[in-house]
């Protein structure tokens, strides 16, 4: 009964969902987001135009070259690995509903059951991977569909799409309650930030561990298979969800309705039962205990002594106040935090388990620049990843409270300068000791060592000051969740940005290494020309970045 | 007027938003030392007229003076003069009491040392000595508008702000803000204060003024606001239904329309 009015009630909830989208989008009267969803809409366009003239190149190819690969399996590995994406989206959305979602109370307070209203949720999210599922394959069916004769094929795709991730989201939707019982109030935010990054670090290291693809040696490879494919045999196997759509599937691309039918009604039943009964398991574990009845956790004061007297060195009152706040801040919420440590924590990923041979073939360079300069490379990466994290978001990551400082009596150019301070310290400093810990390995020579850790510490400040100055310009101070704080125009520009100083950068030190060939003059000259022209230019761009973003603060109203 | 000379006035403040108008031609006139009450249906403007006394929003046209300083000619100036509390405070969760104090602190330029010593005694004044390092994500909406109230005193400032400022509040803390409103004015400054509790209006204010649909539509003592009606021994309430042309018939026919 709960799950049916679920049904109902989910239903209703995508309506609204999808009301609120075509408000905020076509009827939003804004020409901002009208240009946003049509240039959305073209990007959409021309990824399905590449997506199915890749198919078409597949199809043309597998007539000409007959694979041997078995579909079944294929497909079942499909739909396993796709398991492993609606884990992490469920288990996110899932806390999110449950925690952070202001409408719960809405829904609660509503006459419906508490087993209904929880369904609803999970309604809303089958429906939304499924929708996504189809966004993302949609072009790739409708090519088979016209190369094997076969209309059906999208749309039993779509069934299948939409009965295939019920029992995920059920298992996590019970998991979740389960889970929320024993994180504090207040605390959902950062909790669900912690799940992300074990999550996401666990797939990477997972698939990199795993995955043949990665590896030197492939990993229990069977003949038939592509070696690029990593192999699972249990995938297919029949008594799993993703055997069952991975048979189905195959049928259907084989024409053998009869067969897709028969796996996709036993899909059909088990999700249905899973449903019904996860429905009345989820509301009786509501019921059964609720976080809200967990005290807030109390801080104990910080001895007099240890804490923070407000002051920085060199920074008057009103710029160490907002340095030191903007700290506090990012520091005691995770989610903020993260933005902060991840790309260290991605940086280990991708260069530390590789980490020996890379070095090598960097010592192999010698002494000189080339060395010394893609020593840089991991810095670079931090800088990039740190400058737009933490520079793009250093205005907006005022929000609601933007008021207080609107209502002091301090100038806008003063809230840059603060900005600029909280978020140039940290990048430089992290950029600064991945450079010198590069440096010290690859050993390109003291000269060039010590010019590369400086360059780095100076394009840090100037990228950092450049991203602040843009993110004053886009400055968002409505936003409630913290990953909508920097606007999509805004993070596009600065990408673009850094990779035009990146590029430049790079492309002055090739002209300094020619030039010096070319003239005879020492590389030494011709190199620090060269980088003084591309910090320069850099100092350039984030001081008029900086005029812009206050030029767009002093018109700002906090109505 | 206060016993002090002039300490707040605006001459046609005006403020539209396209086609709508917030607040239209607006003239007031505040003393120093006085309680002024700013008074008006949901929608009238209070908000916004505050908002552009604090120099949070531009008017449209005509000006405000705060101490004889434009506000949005020089509103840094300006500002240093002001306290601020709004009616739904937003603050950073993440900081504690006490760290959101020392921050407002350094934000006004108040010296280090007299900040300490005043965050202190307003922690204590506010009952939030207890609970000043706790992150302020755990108050309750009342707790933190009293953290509000406490940063925009901490600068010492002459003329206070507060657009509905004991929504949230329980009545022994209503209380203790009206107490603490009325020794601040009686040390000669001012406080300006948007309010729908018609009754704290009625028993605190010197002199009060009604808005409705962005027009000044009366300001003056109770006494003048009684005559202004023409009825003597009329309480607040019945004036402010009287001059925003609510009627409690009006009321009553409505919701017997939603009976039927």
């Amino acid at each position: 009964m709960g799950a049916l009015e679920g049904l109902g009630l989910g239903l209703l909830l995508w309506r609204v969902q999808l009301q609120m989208f075509i408000n905020q989008t076509i009827r939003s009267r804004q020409a901002g987001r009208i240009a946003g969803t049509i240039a959305g809409a073209a990007v959409i366009v021309f990824a399905w135009s590449w997506e199915a003239f890749i198919t078409w190149l597949g199809v043309l190819a597998s007539h000409r070259v007959p694979l041997r690969i078995d579909p079944v399996q294929v497909l079942s590995l499909a739909f396993l690995a796709y398991t492993g994406v609606l884990v992490f989206s469920s288990l996110l959305f899932s806390l999110n509903a449950l925690l952070l979602n202001p409408d719960l109370d809405v829904l609660l307070a509503a006459p419906r059951s508490v087993e209904s209203v929880l369904a609803s949720r999970m309604v809303v999210q089958v429906f939304r991977l499924s929708l996504l599922s189809l966004l993302f394959t949609a072009p790739a069916l409708v090519v088979l569909a016209i190369a094997n004769h076969n209309p059906l094929i999208p749309f039993a795709f779509a069934a299948l799409y939409l009965l295939y991730p019920v029992f995920v989201v059920v298992i996590i939707s019970l998991v979740s309650l389960l889970l929320i019982r024993v994180i504090p109030v207040g605390r959902g935010r950062e909790v669900l930030t912690l799940f992300g990054i074990a999550l996401g670090i666990g797939i990477n290291l997972a698939n990199f561990l795993l995955n043949p693809a990665f590896r030197d040696s492939g990993f229990a490879r069977r003949p038939g298979l592509t070696p690029s494919l990593p192999d699972i045999p249990a995938a297919s196997a029949s008594w799993l969800p993703s055997g069952w759509a991975g048979r189905s599937a195959a049928a259907v691309l084989n024409g053998d309705l009869a067969t897709a039918g028969q796996w996709m009604l036993l899909l059909l039943a088990v999700s249905a039962a899973i449903f019904a009964a996860g429905s009345v398991l989820n509301g009786r574990l509501y019921m059964a205990g609720w976080i809200q009845a967990v005290p807030p956790r109390r801080r104990h004061a910080t001895p007099r002594g240890r804490r923070s007297r407000g002051a920085l060195p060199l920074l008057s009152p009103v710029l160490a106040a907002v340095v030191i706040k903007d700290w506090r801040m990012r520091t005691r919420d995770l989610a903020q935090l993260v933005r902060f440590i991840m790309p260290v924590v991605f940086l280990f990923v991708i260069f530390g388990l590789r980490f020996p041979r890379l070095l090598g073939a960097v010592r192999s360079l010698g002494d000189g620049p080339p060395a010394a300069m893609i020593g840089l490379i991991p810095a670079w990466i931090l800088l990039f990843s740190l400058s737009i994290s933490l520079g793009l978001s250093a205005v907006s990551l005022e929000g609601k409270s933007i008021w207080v400082y609107a209502a002091s009596p301090n100038t806008t150019l003063r809230l840059l300068q603060a900005k600029c301070w909280s978020t140039a310290l940290p990048t430089a400093l992290v950029v600064a000791l991945a450079a010198l810990v590069a440096e010290i390995l690859i050993r390109p020579g003291w000269l060039w060592a010590v010019a590369a850790v400086l360059l780095a510490i100076a394009e840090a400040g100037a990228v950092t000051t450049l991203m602040v100055g843009i993110g004053a310009v886009f400055a968002r101070f409505d936003w409630t969740d913290a990953r909508r704080m920097m606007h999509p125009v805004g993070i596009f520009v600065g990408m673009g940005l850094f990779s035009v100083v990146s590029a430049a950068s790079a492309l002055l030190l090739v002209i300094s290494i020619a030039l010096a060939a070319v003239t005879r003059f020492p590389l030494v000259t011709t190199w620090l020309a060269a980088m003084t022209i591309s910090v320069g230019g850099a100092i350039a761009v984030a001081a008029l970045s900086i005029l812009f973003g206050n030029q767009r603060l002093r018109g700002l109203e906090v109505g | 007027m206060g016993r002090l000379g002039t300490v707040l006035s605006t001459r046609l403040l005006t403020k539209r938003y396209g086609s709508l108008t917030a607040v239209e031609d607006l003239d007031l006139e505040v003393g120093a030392g006085e309680l002024f009450g700013f008074l008006g249906p949901n929608g009238a403007g209070k908000t916004t007229t505050i908002k552009m006394l604090v120099g949070l929003l531009r008017p449209t046209s005509g000006n405000a003076r705060v101490a004889g300083i434009d506000i949005a000619a020089e509103p840094e100036k300006a500002k240093a003069l002001i306290g601020y509390v709004p009616d739904a405070a937003t603050l950073y969760d993440k900081l504690s009491a006490r760290e959101f104090l020392e921050f407002s602190g350094d934000l006004y330029h108040v010296e280090r040392r007299v900040r300490d010593r005043r965050i202190a005694a307003l922690l204590k004044l506010f009952d939030l000595h207890e609970r000043g390092d706790d992150f302020l994500s755990g108050y309750s909406r009342g707790m933190r508008q009293k953290v509000s109230l406490a940063a925009a005193l901490l600068h010492d400032p002459q003329v206070l702000f507060l657009d509905e400022p004991t929504v949230g509040l329980d009545p022994q803390s209503a209380r203790q803000m009206k107490d603490i409103l009325q020794d601040f004015c009686r040390e000669g400054k001012t406080v300006f204060f948007s309010t729908h509790i018609l009754e704290i209006a009625e028993r605190m204010c010197t002199r009060l003024a009604i808005i409705n649909h962005g027009r000044l539509v009366a300001m003056g003592s109770l006494q003048e606001l009684r005559h202004m009606v023409g009825q003597d021994g009329q309480s607040l309430e019945q004036i402010f239904l009287e001059l925003t042309g609510s009627r409690e018939d009006d009321v009553s026919a409505v919701l017997r329309g939603l009976e039927n």
